[in-house]
């Protein structure tokens, strides 16, 4: 059994009740999913309450997943809607506080444990959100076009276009990294 | 720069991923076993569509024999065929769409925005194409009665499918909203289409679509003022 119709048992398992099973996912898509959550949480605190929530939501709901079906797009659709009112939530506790500027600045220095999100949310910076979302499914989770399509409810075309623009940006802007690297001497 | 630089950028970025701590994971583990039990999945697709169909024409027949077949009598076989016909393919369809808007990681072959232009798009064209009478006699009292009665029966079959559809998640309860508001439009349709006899082509493209957009907002609304209440 190949890994993805492995997780599809383990689902249909918690589906019936089984804790093992449960545990089993948890341990086995946290990670993945704490990556995808991570790309756009101001620290790793948020990043931890969004994989939380994430999995209280996915447990409340989890008779909404069909049997036989991709867990994965399932599971990545309910996190992005977790992901989506965790921004909500900060943009608006920011603008109740009218303190939008102290409020990043705070975010960004009292990261948990003083480490901001890094690696691939650096790398993916310069990408407006939509294609920034498409690439962290295909590369961090994992996912195939026709998942990512329905992780995000478009099309597939749709999401080969994002994936398109998202690398002609990232081109650009990576070439011109490396350039400015070569200008100011320093060894690529 | 080549794609293989970025993809092989972008796996050094994924590489230096995310241990999650064992506490974490303990915790998750811990707060979903206090009520974890069995659960039942949703239904087949095919079993909530035909509910969410039968639901609708149900609400349209009811207002009809409350309100009078008036409509339906006046109009020749040919006609019935075309308007009802239509009506159904576009429930059917609309039905798929609130189904998937209600499920998480649904396949969509539409997006969202497009159901209810399609939909009005789609009356528009079989109204116009089928009535010729261009004159017009109380434009707006006429229209505004059918409109408001149309509502009065989109409103409840697009309440009473959200009903139906509780067990569903709405991942964007906005479109979910959207959807489902449209859903309830057509039953309004279809109940004005059996009972309305005013065959007046402007009556008929502006007044009688109008409830498919209107309830379409409606059902946006009522999502947005949800999704802000979830949010906090």
């Amino acid at each position: 059994m190949d890994m993805d119709g492995d997780l599809e048992a383990l689902m249909a398992r918690y589906q019936a009740g089984d804790f093992t099973a449960a545990r089993s996912l948890i341990e086995r898509l946290s990670p993945r999913l704490h990556s995808f959550l991570a790309a756009q949480a101001a620290n790793r605190v948020d990043a931890d309450d969004m994989l939380q929530d994430a999995w209280l939501r996915i447990h409340r709901v989890r008779h909404t997943y069909r049997p036989g079906g991709p867990l994965l797009p399932w599971v990545y659709a309910i996190a992005r809607r977790v992901r989506v009112d965790h921004y909500r939530i900060a943009v608006r506790t920011a603008m109740r506080e009218q303190r939008f500027e102290e409020a990043s600045n705070a975010v960004a220095d009292t990261a948990g444990d003083g480490r901001p999100a890094e690696g691939l949310a650096e790398l993916l910076a310069p990408l407006p959100p939509s294609q920034r979302e498409v690439l962290e499914l295909l590369k961090v989770a994992g996912m195939s076009l026709e998942e990512v399509a329905q992780a995000t409810s478009s099309s597939v075309g749709s999401v080969k276009q994002k994936v398109h623009r998202a690398y002609e940006k990232l081109r650009r802007t990576m070439g011109l990294m490396e350039s400015d690297k070569r200008h100011s001497g320093v060894a690529p | 720069m080549k794609d293989v630089s970025i993809d092989e950028a972008l796996e050094r970025a994924t590489r230096t991923s995310h241990a999650v701590p064992k506490e974490l994971l303990d915790r998750i583990t811990g707060s979903i076993a206090s009520t974890l039990s069995p659960v039942r999945p949703l239904p087949a697709p095919w079993a909530l569509a035909g509910g969410l169909i039968l639901l609708s024409m149900a609400i349209a027949l009811l207002g009809a024999l409350r309100a009078g077949f008036q409509g339906f009598e006046a109009l020749s076989a040919s006609y019935r065929v075309a308007i009802f016909g239509t009506l159904g393919g576009l429930l059917l369809i609309v039905a798929r769409q609130v189904l998937a808007a209600w499920t998480p990681a649904s396949r969509r072959s539409l997006s969202p925005a497009a159901v209810p232009v399609l939909v009005s798009l789609a009356l528009l064209v079989v109204f116009a194409a089928l009535f010729h009478d261009w004159h017009v006699q109380r434009f707006v009292p006429a229209g505004l009665a059918c409109l408001l009665t149309g509502l009065l029966h989109a409103i409840p079959a697009g309440l009473l499918s959200w009903w139906l559809l509780r067990r569903g998640y709405a991942v964007n309860l906005i479109s979910a909203g959207l959807m489902t508001g449209t859903f309830g439009g057509l039953a309004g349709v279809s109940m004005l289409e059996l009972h309305c006899p005013n065959f007046e082509a402007p009556h008929l493209i502006v007044w009688h679509t109008l409830v498919v957009a209107v309830s379409g907002a409606i059902g946006m609304i009522a999502g947005l003022m949800l999704r802000n209440r979830s949010a906090g």
